[in-house]
């Protein structure tokens, strides 16, 4: 019990220490190891789950590939010690207020309406996708994912270099 | 003071909607575009934490949780791919990470 306490408190504040230094670190590539850190936290946390595929996919996909290519194009363009900017005070100040009222609106809805309402309306839902969910799981298709990207990622690049890749051949 | 120590589905859901919060703070006040990319991705995050965390209490099968956290994961990666991509080609030197400078750029 203590153990899984402990746990959850270790995750839950390297997840979110993580998160603010993406956003307040002073050099660019502190932001970066901060972004490999919230991959590999959140991943412990879905292993805590028992959702192991979505944690070793999040740390391949996100941690290994995500990272690694951001990195490469950090060092290519020379950003890597790219200081930190901030928008003006008065936008900060507006920006922050936002997010406080945010916030306590969230908290206002927990303690107000956690044990009357959330579940009721998770139910509802979850009752009225189930086979929405289902159809999901039988047809969903990585290597259809996986093939469309590579023709998105053909077609942004004809789009944005404005040839086509026949051109290429000819010139 | 209990509440701090029975872990259980309230705990997560405060940590998503925090981690979320951090992550639109990050959209708002920042002008690198780079960093607002990521703040995005912590976004995402939090959503699929939130995904799993229903998937635990609620259906303890974690077969749609996870389903429908890797598509979401897939999504949000080819996003910031794309919009990494499009950053590159709009400007290759330094000053494009600076949303301000592109915006007078642009105008």
């Amino acid at each position: 019990m203590e153990s899984n306490i402990i746990y959850f408190y270790s995750v839950f504040f390297l997840i979110l220490g993580s998160a603010a230094g993406i956003i307040f670190s002073p050099k660019m590539y502190m932001s970066l190891l901060s972004l490999f850190v919230l991959f590999c936290s959140s991943s412990a946390l879905y292993f805590g789950f028992g959702a192991n595929y979505t944690a070793i996919f999040q740390l391949i996909l996100c941690g290994i590939v995500l990272s690694g290519y951001l990195f490469l194009l950090l060092k290519k363009i020379g950003t890597m010690d790219l200081k930190l900017k901030l928008n003006s005070v008065g936008k900060i100040i507006v920006s922050s207020m936002t997010v406080a009222v945010l916030g306590v609106l969230f908290l206002l809805f927990f303690v107000e309406e956690f044990e009357n309402s959330l579940y009721e309306v998770f139910n509802f839902v979850q009752e009225k996708s189930f086979d929405a969910i289902n159809f999901v799981a039988n047809i969903f298709p990585l290597h259809l994912v996986i093939i469309f990207v590579f023709v998105s990622a053909i077609v942004l690049r004809v789009f944005l270099s404005g040839l086509n890749p026949n051109n290429e051949e000819q010139n | 003071m209990n509440v701090f120590f029975n872990i259980g589905l309230l705990h997560y859901l405060v940590l998503s909607f925090l981690l979320f919060l951090t992550g639109l703070l990050g959209v708002l006040i920042s002008r690198n575009m780079l960093r607002v990319l990521m703040s995005v991705l912590i976004m995402t995050i939090s959503v699929v934490i939130n995904f799993l965390t229903f998937g635990f209490y609620c259906d303890r099968s974690l077969e749609n949780a996870n389903i429908i956290s890797v598509l979401v994961l897939i999504i949000a990666v080819i996003q910031i791919f794309i919009g990494l991509v499009i950053l590159y080609k709009i400007n290759s030197s330094n000053e494009f990470l600076d949303s301000e400078k592109t915006k007078d750029k642009e105008s």
